[in-house]
């Protein structure tokens, strides 16, 4: 195979333009006969069907998107093992050939790209925008990790000496988990299931419970690329088929993105050991966002900044900001108009071009945002919400603005993940970090600052993986923002980015003695 | 079209007051050369009216000057200052003072009566004038509600202005008949905080309410009313939205109005020929007047287009652009009387091209307005005003604050190394600027 071209984003759709918004709308058109989709149980040649799982849209929960069978423990053992049987193969697979197989994955996906956009705007109420951009962002990580794993394949250079030859590769580690969220629903399991595979893995994938269909179509498109069946299997189900898939002995690598709780429960089963070997986790867990506005910062940026980066998706991404520190002499300017940006959001369905919030993913995220909603009414004060006209079939909240909550508020210091921000007063950018400090979170952040000095302070204090200045804080792009949190917000890798990869594979070293008789041969 | 190049050229006042010389602040012609500079200016000037004190400020400066590699000798001197605290209170109250002057070339007042002054002065000079009002961005309901309140009050002090002005024959009557002294230009961004890209309905729904109040006012007043266009995001829906209102049986004997076309967006000649058509169709007792330019958010379309993946909306080549501009030019002029034509440009080629196009099709100069902006196109307003030519300027009203986008994207232009002023003022022989794009 030839060299891959260097890498560049795929475009997300011009939807500024009436012709592609109707390649959209047509991709809809060509999704809708072919629901619900019966996704399988889906381990090497096998395909297990059955109705166990339902998948409805969130925005019309009596609309069934998916009917999913579950996989079983015995199920997992059986993908675990097929996926040792794969990992023989692919691992031995050259790694131009497994690139050039994920390059042939991103192509299923780009001339599918409307419908799998559609999916995602029935499964998950991605508003179309979202939606695309959900789908070009797993094209990209594919396009991406497999030229990094071209490139990792060349190894690192080591110091040589006379009579030695040092050389330094990277291994494959061998099976690896995959156990992805809903919020993402394409591009975070393909994303994490590409990296396991550019580096010569096999990989068992676990969708999100609320996101089978998604999850199904991740691996329809890297078997129909060339993956063989046992280097990629699929076991949806709920916590239990994931849970039973970490501990199993057999895995060696587990890549996980979704909840805190849910992740430090796999980070502590794998300290287990496996069947010869010690586990690994890359994990990007929660967040608690917040975007400081110094005195000097443009509002006229800022306000709009501030309001997509909350609202956009129902606030359901984890790089989502949630508050919001404002320098007390533009404080109360700013609220006015953050409160007042938020009155005019178009709520509603996620199939409509145009609107800003679409419903929460189920019935337990609307009751969990509803309770920090009430809790923030009673601690602080809702400065704004847009309520009225809210759909009434459906998983919609009301968009929110909360103000003069206290420091130890829930509201303040946990995740929330829906439409609900927290406006606070501090003296000046140093209050704001003392604030960010004090959280066990440090995910995104954003800065709105015209000082450069202020800049270069911020950025030295702040601990987030990914600073956003004088722009949204969502949005991260492969190659370009590499993404990911620390603290308790993961594991400190960086998806997209040039190093992730080595997370999914071992370093080894040879050193030959290449002097005979004396002589350097 | 030479010959009116060169006359209009021979009109020019002196080039010692060439736009571009003239500004005083010898910054302008440091950043002219030096794009690191540039970048420095150009960000501290933008941050001026966010600034709460004169320490404030030149900790920006001194913030902004620390990444210029290579400091020319005032520089240094303002870096120096900027050390102690006495230094920085008076480094502050001079770049604030700079700041201020550069921002009153271009910008006629804080409020339209504070600009009454100017605007009387230019009719009593035979320059007719489009007052913009400049505003923060709206993204509250409340803010569409003020800058349409604001636009309100504008029509009715524009008609105590310029009632008491005298006759000036050539800039109130062209072969279609009467025109409006009183011009408001308006942002349809401003009366809306639901445009959206993706639907276009959306933030035409939302402005209509209040562009149609307007329109009734202007057409009460019997003043005119001009639809500003601006990025591409908001095209379709500004389009739409001013060619449906006017559409309105309410509005068929009046206000005049008008509408903008971007000779820079690479489907300007379809939009031309839809305006046009719908023009030809939609009788009015004062013709569409279609405001022709090459577009002022260049830059924007360019980096979104980029940072997208997208081809661009708009033309990469300055000389495509310029091309463009005279093809649609003509085709205006053709459409004649269905609509009145005003050609907004700096550039001398340009607008000696449509005179002379305008004549060879029979057409008398009256019938062809030409436009400029304040502090950018003074000389040549002066040199269209002395030929008898009618010209129109465009005066932006409005405070620091809400003038700084305005007063950045002028600054821009002001030292872009492309464009014609730039040209002119470095002194490139006339036959050349002249030439065919």
């Amino acid at each position: 195979m030839t060299d891959l071209p260097t890498f560049v984003n795929e475009p997300i759709g011009e939807l500024r333009r009436a012709t592609v918004r109707d390649e959209l709308l047509a991709g809809m058109q060509k999704l809708e006969p072919t629901l619900p989709l019966s996704v399988p149980v889906w381990i090497g040649d096998g395909k297990r069907e059955r109705e166990q799982l339902t998948s409805t849209d969130p925005g019309d929960p009596d609309r069934v998107v998916a009917l999913s069978a579950v996989a079983t423990t015995d199920e997992v053992d059986d993908a675990v093992e097929a996926a040792q049987r794969g990992f023989t193969r692919w691992s031995q697979t050259p790694v131009t050939r497994r690139a050039e197989i994920l390059v042939n994955a991103a192509a299923w996906l780009r001339s599918r790209r409307a419908e799998l956009a559609a999916l995602e705007v029935r499964e998950c109420a991605k508003p179309w925008s979202e939606a695309d951009g959900d789908v070009c962002e797993a094209i990209d990580f594919l396009e991406f990790y497999a030229r990094g794993a071209v490139a990792l394949a060349r190894g690192k250079p080591l110091f040589q000496v006379p009579g030695e030859r040092n050389e330094m590769h990277y291994a494959p580690r061998g099976v690896c988990a995959v156990i992805s969220p809903w919020n993402f629903p394409i591009a975070i399991p393909m994303g994490m299931t590409a990296a396991g595979l550019a580096a010569g893995n096999s990989v068992v994938l676990k969708p999100a419970e609320q996101s089978p269909g998604c999850g199904y179509m991740v691996v329809k498109a890297l078997r129909e690329a060339g993956v063989p069946p046992d280097a990629i299997s699929l076991i949806p189900g709920e916590g239990e088929a994931g849970a039973a898939l970490v501990e199993h002995p057999g895995v060696h690598t587990i890549a996980f993105t979704g909840s805190g709780p849910v992740g430090l429960s796999i980070i502590r089963a794998a300290a287990e050991p496996g069947a010869h070997h010690l586990k690994r986790v890359v994990a990007e867990m929660g967040g608690k966002n917040c975007i400081i506005v110094d005195s000097d910062a443009d509002l006229d940026d800022a306000v709009p900044a501030i309001v997509s980066s909350a609202f956009v998706y129902a606030g359901q991404k984890c790089s989502a900001a949630s508050r919001v520190l404002a320098h007390e002499a533009i404080a109360d300017a700013l609220l006015e108009r953050v409160a007042g940006a938020v009155e005019v959001l178009v709520v509603g369905q996620a199939d409509t071009f145009g609107i800003d919030v679409p419903p929460v993913i189920e019935r337990d995220a609307q009751e969990r945002v509803e309770r920090y909603r009430a809790l923030a009414g009673r601690q602080g004060r809702i400065a704004a919400e847009r309520a009225e006209g809210l759909p009434d079939h459906g998983w919609f909240v009301p968009p929110t603005v909360a103000t003069d909550l206290p420091r130890d508020s829930p509201v303040l210091n946990e995740e929330i993940f829906g439409p609900l921000l927290a406006v606070e007063r501090v003296r000046d950018v140093d209050a704001a970090l003392d604030r960010i400090e004090e959280l066990s979170f440090a995910l995104t952040g954003g800065l709105f600052c015209r000082n450069p000095h202020t800049v270069e302070r911020v950025v030295r204090r702040n601990p987030v993986g990914n600073l956003y200045v004088n722009r949204p804080i969502t949005g991260a792009m492969v190659g370009r923002q590499p993404f990911g949190g620390n603290r308790l917000s993961g594991t400190g890798t960086k998806a997209g980015g040039p190093d992730y990869l080595l997370h999914f594979v071992e370093p080894r070293v040879v050193t030959e003695n290449t002097v005979r008789h004396g002589l350097v041969i | 079209m030479l010959a009116i190049g060169r006359d209009l050229a021979a009109a020019l006042p002196g080039s010692s007051r060439n736009p571009i010389k003239a500004i005083d602040d010898k910054a302008m012609d440091l950043a002219s050369q030096d794009a690191e500079l540039r970048a420095a200016l150009f960000r501290f000037v933008d941050v001026v009216p966010a600034c709460r004190s004169l320490d404030d400020l030149a900790s920006h400066l001194s913030g902004f000057l620390d990444e210029v590699g290579d400091r020319p000798p005032p520089l240094q001197v303002a870096m120096r200052m900027s050390e102690s605290k006495a230094g920085r209170t008076a480094l502050g109250a001079a770049a604030a003072a700079g700041v201020k002057h550069m921002a009153h070339r271009f910008i006629v007042g804080e409020t339209p009566r504070e600009a009454t002054g100017v605007l009387e002065d230019l009719w009593r000079r035979g320059v007719a004038t489009s007052v913009d009002l400049l505003g923060e961005a709206t993204v509250t309901r409340a803010e569409a509600d003020r800058y349409a309140a604001r636009c309100r009050e504008a029509l009715d002090g524009l008609v105590d202005v310029y009632r008491r002005l005298p006759e000036r024959p050539n800039l109130e009557h062209d072969s279609s008949g009467r025109i409006p002294r009183e011009n408001l230009s308006v942002k349809v961004s401003a009366l809306t905080p639901l445009l959206r890209p993706d639907a276009p309905e959306l933030g035409k729904r939302d402005a209509a309410g209040r562009l149609r109040d307007l329109l009734g006012r202007a057409r009460d007043l019997d003043a005119h009313l001009h639809i500003d266009m601006e990025s591409f995001d908001s095209r379709e829906a500004v389009t739409e939205l001013v060619l449906e209102l006017l559409s309105e049986p309410e509005f068929q004997d009046g206000p005049s109005a008008g509408i903008v076309l971007q000779a820079y967006l690479r489907d300007s000649p379809e939009l031309c020929d839809r305006i046009i058509a719908w023009a030809h169709a939609t009788p009015r007792a004062y013709p569409l007047l279609v405001r022709l330019v090459k577009g002022a958010y260049w830059d924007h379309e360019i980096v979104e287009a980029r940072q997208h993946g997208w081809q661009s909306p708009v033309f990469e080549v300055k000389a495509d652009s310029d091309r463009n501009f005279e093809a649609l030019t003509r085709r205006l002029l053709e459409a004649r009387p269905s609509v009145r034509v005003a050609v907004a440009s700096h550039n001398l080629r340009s607008i000696a091209h449509a005179l002379a196009a305008n004549r060879a099709m029979g057409g008398e100069d009256g019938d062809v307005e030409i436009q400029v902006l304040r502090g950018l196109g003074d000389d040549l307003q002066q040199a269209l005003a002395t030929r008898g030519l009618r010209v129109r300027t465009y005066c932006p009203v409005g405070d620091l604050v809400a003038g700084m986008a305005y007063l950045v994207r002028r600054l821009l232009e002001n030292t872009s190394n492309e464009s014609f002023l730039h040209e002119q003022a470095a002194g490139r022989p006339l036959d050349e600027l002249l030439a065919a794009p």
